[in-house]
């Protein structure tokens, strides 16, 4: 293998991955600290004095139900409404606590996560002396291939199979609660280990990579493409099936559960009992059968009421935010593709005074829309969790597994971005060897595609 | 690759972006209305769903054919891209025959003619 072996990357260069590692590092705690732990505690601080307001809300109210002043379904009584307003601002605090708390934490672990991925390829690569290097990446007949792909599915398929422990583990550890332990974390990190060592040993291969030696198919229905092209289409074929599996699974329950929306449709408000006795609901929520969905969270005129602009603002801005992000990366391709880069004017200009630094920024962009997204989603997984949209459900579990299928893609995309950023920034992409961001950016484009259809299915319906 | 294409100074890149976000401002608009503004007539689910899956193939085109390059790469990828599309539709139909309204709820084009009732009940 060409990029194998023969890395002409010297490790200065490597050690850069430790310096970029560790202000991705401080950047993280800062906000962690920040977000987490600062205005999270202040947040805690209002939560629990509204959380005490509401109880003593709910005594008063109690209290007059017990002498007999009001009746409990007196919804008109003052105290009823100081109760539920004091219950309505409890839940407020509590959920603005959970945005600040959770998006700390998130950057932290992303943070940690970057961080770990550049260490580990810098130390695994400047570990080795620089005369073992060989600048031969000129040699068209060796190939760019690589086997650490297979050392990434492995990796990935322990982790899978740890997973279910992996999650309980977790919880455990980050909450407190739960029934797991540590050990149970045990397979799927050896899972991430060996991801991390594929990565970062793929990352040493094609780092030196300048374009030479890119293998084209010889035969039919490929002839004459550029293989690595061809894989990633069909890579992402297989992607497509898989999505196609969650959203037929969503389309077949959602198709007949009775949603509020259904209802409202007249679809559902008669069913035959036991008896062969047809009832008919006025209401949906008398429906036994009546199901709750996260658009029923999220939207406005959601079924549980809650749902206004700021509920859905966070799907609305990730979707804005993938285009955009899908918008950045063919920026990055056009200007590594172009022969002749014209410095733009005004402050862009000033931000991208050349070539390499619009790569590399257009995909800083880029890697900040997506970290952007996925703190986004998991704030809002924590809001809809706190609201009681858990997983045991039908309606959670594929809405939590596809939507977190799709965050995951994001993330792996992520880490890979990650290194696009370091090749910008150290051995620079350019018109021979751009495929690299051209090839991404097709997975990209297709996390993007995979949004648009799980936004309008699984928020907005 | 597109950004030789200019429409009025921008490239075709620039022109699905904004079409874009576009698109998805009117898909996400359509849902915070639940009346036609300036009406009282309630927009119906049937016309929701109809704007979703609008946009959603619009949104896909444009990402497909011009980030993704499909309009002017050689065919052979649409033909891949394409393939799995005869899975779906089989899901869907396959959706459509499992369903309860399957049996008596679907027009009789896409069944199995099931004399609308379940074998269990003949």
């Amino acid at each position: 293998m060409s990029g194998g072996g023969h890395s002409d990357v010297k490790n200065a260069i490597w050690m850069r991955a430790l310096l970029m590692a560790g202000i991705i590092l401080g950047l993280g705690i800062a906000s962690f600290v920040g977000l987490g732990v600062v205005v999270a505690g202040m947040k805690e601080t209002t939560w629990d004095e509204e959380a005490e307001h509401y109880h003593d809300a709910e005594k008063d109210w109690e209290d007059a139900v017990a002498l007999g002043t009001i009746t409990s379904d007196n919804e008109s009584a003052e105290l009823y409404i100081a109760k539920e307003a004091a219950h309505h601002h409890e839940i407020e605090a509590h959920l603005s606590y959970l945005t600040y708390r959770v998006a700390g934490l998130t950057l932290l672990f992303v943070s940690i996560t970057f961080t770990a991925f550049l260490a580990i390829s810098g130390v695994l690569n400047s570990a080795q002396p620089d005369e073992e290097h060989h600048d031969d990446h000129h040699g068209h007949e060796e190939h760019h291939g690589s086997a650490s792909p297979i050392v990434f599915a492995f990796g990935c398929m322990l982790f899978l199979i740890g997973f279910p422990d992996f999650a309980d583990g977790l919880h455990s550890l980050m909450l407190g609660s739960g029934s797991g332990a540590i050990s149970d974390i045990s397979v799927g990190m050896i899972g991430l280990t060996i991801i991390t060592i594929g990565i970062a040993n793929w990352w040493r291969e094609d780092l030196p990579f300048k374009g030479y030696g890119e293998q084209i198919a010889t035969s039919d229905p490929f002839n004459g493409q550029h293989i690595r092209k061809a894989g990633i289409w069909v890579f992402l074929m297989s992607e497509v099936m898989v999505f196609a599996t969650f959203f037929s699974s969503y389309l077949r329950m959602r198709t007949e559960w009775c949603t509020k929306w259904a209802f409202d449709e007249g679809t559902c408000r008669e069913i035959r009992n036991d008896q062969g006795v047809i009832q008919v609901f006025d209401t949906h929520i008398a429906h036994p059968d009546y199901a709750l969905t996260a658009s029923d969270y999220l939207r406005p005129g959601g079924a549980v009421g809650t749902g206004d602009f700021w509920t859905l603002l966070p799907g609305a801005v990730n979707t804005f935010a993938l285009i955009i992000s899908s918008y950045t990366i063919v920026l990055a391709l056009k200007i590594a593709k172009s022969h002749d880069y014209k410095v733009p004017s005004g402050f862009m200009g000033k931000i991208m005074p050349d070539k390499k630094s619009a790569i590399r920024n257009y995909l800083i962009v880029t890697l900040a829309l997506g970290t952007m997204f996925i703190v986004l989603k998991l704030v809002e997984w924590s809001h809809l969790i706190a609201e009681g949209f858990t997983v045991a459900s039908q309606e959670g579990s594929i809405f939590y597994v596809a939507t977190g299928a799709h965050g995951v893609h994001v993330f792996a995309g992520l880490l890979i971005m990650l290194y696009m950023i370091f090749k910008a920034d150290t051995v620079e992409w350019d018109e021979d060897n751009a495929q690299g961001i051209e090839y991404f950016g097709l997975y990209w484009h297709f996390v993007d595609l995979a949004w648009v259809v799980i936004f309008p299915a699984f928020y907005l319906y | 690759m597109g950004e030789h294409k200019l429409i009025m100074g921008k490239d075709i890149y620039f022109w699905n972006f904004i079409i874009l976000m576009f698109f998805t401002l009117f898909e996400v608009g359509a849902v915070f209305f639940e009346e036609y503004p300036g009406t009282d007539i309630r927009v119906s689910m049937y016309v929701v769903w109809g704007i979703l899956i609008v946009v959603g193939i619009i949104k896909g085109f444009g990402i497909g054919a011009f980030f993704m390059h499909l309009w002017d790469d050689p065919k052979i990828y649409l033909r891949v891209a394409l393939f799995p599309t005869l899975f779906v539709l089989l899901m869907l139909w396959g959706i459509g025959l499992s369903n309860p309204e399957g049996v008596n709820g679907l027009p009789g084009w896409c069944t199995p003619d099931w004399g609308e009732q379940y074998a269990t009940e003949r």
